[in-house]
């Protein structure tokens, strides 16, 4: 066996967590049940991974079935990595019968075309998910394993979740390759971005609950709410306050759990406007500024701020859309009404 | 006073974490081969006892203590002290180039209001600036604190200097092209924390300022008030979230970026003086 290959595999196991390693080998299969059943997964992990390449070696595996481990670990913790959203075009409204070997066939003839030294590893897993790992050579250099690409396609919809890795430059490659594979004429990248590619799924096949986009006055629902306190002499201020900024917020963000995301930056270009009072800055220009936001739970931590008193409610569209337009980057220009169209005003 | 840009270079583009540091008792210019030499005993005999110092490291740490005499405001004012801790690994060549793993500064920038109150034997370095591991600081530190009396706090910066000082240095006039002016503000007690930059344009940003200030040179209360309402109202109308009610932490501009935990980056040696003039202001302060 390859001593790069040896290298790969030994540092593969050791990002896995100890008591993941197991199950992990066994998904992957090269190893059989009874060298498994050799290895005392309680040790250090360092020697869980001497051991398990020894029996690699045994094995005589190649680069390729290594990558499948890799894959599998970037399965069950595609947390890891930043994600992208691509979204392809077709020109005709036909459905083709999705072929999975004609797909692979053209995908690996494209890349291949082009750059002699690549690996390819595709793997099919429940709900049509393909995921696909590429990594990149030059034509003088073998491929580096250690920064490949992962691309996730769903092939009953038009969407492509990618993670390039730091060799952007092989990504109009790629995203040609996709293309002609899959039967589609163009593709181009969504202003969407995260490391919770579940959450990135629920977007664009809006999975999650949705909210109104209309206003109108609702009446007040019947909830499961339990006294605030057992002691009747306190009293909550402001109650019907309360209960409408519950509500409206609600309607805005939708009842369920919000996608996961870490971050939305909206890259300003409006107008500075100010009280005429004060005398200040009166320019005809946009008023340049960048504001980004994060959190571990972008959207939640969003829709807990009007309660807490720091946003009014409803709190903006700007950032109430984010899941329905699919994007978590924006341009906001100035318009003859302030939001951007789609917006119903209140 | 404009320092020197060149010997002051080593300053800029560092993180320098703040403290500061009641008179010191007895401290002399004259003597600080001497307190070298010292705080170099003293760091030795720490090791021993197996408290200094970074795990499984071996190295042999060389202190320099000098003045820099062009770090001042007034004539009033001390020279500020320079602290360097520098290290050998014993394993290489005995000409092998020392590595600097510590630096700490004291000094005292137009603190007049301090030194004038205080008795001769005393020497006012109010504000000291550390970057470095903390296993040295607190070295270095606790030397200080044994030989000359004194004691050190961290300096934290609150939201209201962080604005005074965005509003001072956005008015400063920079050469080069400009970096952004970015406030970051924090809403740690959410069920999930929130993190929000806002970065504006530099020209934009002296463009409002420079209609907001009335007096060129001087600076009030109200117009700093002025000035971040508005920045504040720009983003409501967007966002309709009320940034007043969060808490700002940390001021970036191209001068200098300020940090609320007490910590600084100088990036213009042309307004070195300027922030330490502050700073010396916000630990006398915290002192009295």
């Amino acid at each position: 066996m390859d001593e790069t290959v040896a290298e790969y595999i030994r540092r593969t196991v050791l990002k896995i967590p100890r008591d993941e390693i197991k199950t992990m080998l066994q998904k992957w299969g090269l190893l059989s049940e009874t060298q498994l059943q050799t290895i005392n997964f309680r040790q250090i992990k360092e020697n869980i991974s001497q051991d398990v390449v020894q029996l690699c070696e045994e094995n005589s595996a190649d680069i390729k079935q290594a990558a499948v481990l890799d894959i599998i670990y970037n399965h069950v913790y595609p947390n890891k990595r930043v994600w992208s959203v691509y979204q392809m075009k077709k020109t005709g409204e036909e459905t083709e019968f999705f072929d999975l070997t004609d797909f692979k066939k053209k995908f690996k003839r494209r890349l291949r075309s082009a750059l002699k030294n690549v690996t390819i590893n595709f793997r099919e897993y429940e709900d049509n998910a393909i995921w696909i790992r590429i990594a990149w050579g030059t034509p003088y250099t073998k491929p580096n394993q250690y920064k490949p690409s992962y691309v996730v396609y769903h092939s009953q919809t038009p969407y492509v979740f990618i993670s390039a890795s730091v060799l952007k430059s092989n990504l109009p490659l790629l995203c040609q390759a996709l293309v002609l594979a899959s039967n589609y004429h163009d593709i181009r990248e969504m202003e969407l971005r995260s490391h919770s590619l579940n959450s990135l799924k629920d977007i664009v096949f809006k999975r999650y609950s949705q909210n109104f986009q209309t206003h109108y006055p609702r009446p007040l629902q019947e909830r499961n709410v339990a006294p605030e306190s057992a002691d009747l002499r306190i009293i909550q201020e402001n109650k019907t306050e309360k209960e409408r900024i519950e509500r409206v917020n609600r309607e805005v963000f939708g009842d369920g759990p919000q996608p996961k995301l870490e971050f939305a930056q909206y890259k300003l270009e409006t107008m500075f406007k100010s009280d005429p009072q004060m005398d200040v800055l009166d320019k005809k220009e946009p008023f340049r500024c960048l504001v980004k936001f994060s959190s571990p739970h972008l959207l939640e931590s969003l829709k807990s701020l009007a309660p807490a008193g720091m946003a009014d409610a409803p709190i903006s569209p700007l950032l109430t859309c984010i899941p329905q337009k699919a994007r978590n980057y924006f341009k906001i220009r100035e318009r003859k009404h302030f939001f951007p169209g789609s917006f119903v005003s209140p | 006073e404009n320092a020197d840009p060149q010997r002051t270079a080593f300053l800029l583009r560092k993180q320098w974490t703040l403290y500061s540091v009641t008179p010191l008792y007895r401290f002399s210019n004259a003597h600080l081969r001497d307190y070298a030499r010292l705080l170099s005993s003293f760091i030795a005999a720490e090791k021993q006892k197996g408290l200094a110092v970074e795990v499984g490291v071996e190295l042999d740490i060389k202190v320099s203590v000098s003045s820099l005499p062009y770090l001042k405001g007034s004539d009033q004012d001390q020279a500020a002290i320079l602290v360097q801790l520098s290290s050998r690994s014993p394993a290489s060549p005995k000409n092998s180039e020392e590595k600097l793993i510590w630096s700490g500064w004291f000094c005292c920038v137009s603190g007049d209001d301090l030194s004038k109150n205080v008795p001769e034997d005393f020497t006012c370095l109010p504000l000291f600036l550390v970057n470095g591991a903390e296993c040295y600081t607190s070295i270095v530190g606790s030397w200080f604190q044994k030989t000359f009396d004194c004691s050190f706090r961290r300096l934290a910066i609150s939201p209201l200097i962080l604005s005074w000082m965005a509003a001072m240095w956005t008015g400063c006039k920079v050469d080069k092209t400009a970096s952004a002016m970015e406030l970051v503000f924090s809403v740690p007690c959410l069920p999930q924390p929130l993190d929000i930059s806002y970065a504006i344009h530099p020209e934009d940003a002296k463009a409002l300022w420079d209609t907001v200030q009335k007096t060129p040179g001087e600076i009030i209360q109200e117009e700093v008030d002025v000035f971040m309402d508005c920045l504040y109202s720009h983003f409501h109308r967007h966002f309709r979230i009320h940034l007043s009610a969060t808490k700002l932490v940390k001021v970036s501009t191209a001068i200098a970026s300020a940090h609320c935990d007490g910590i600084i980056k100088f990036l213009q040696s042309q307004y070195l003086t300027g922030v330490l003039m502050l700073l010396t202001e916000l630990a006398i302060s915290q002192i009295e």
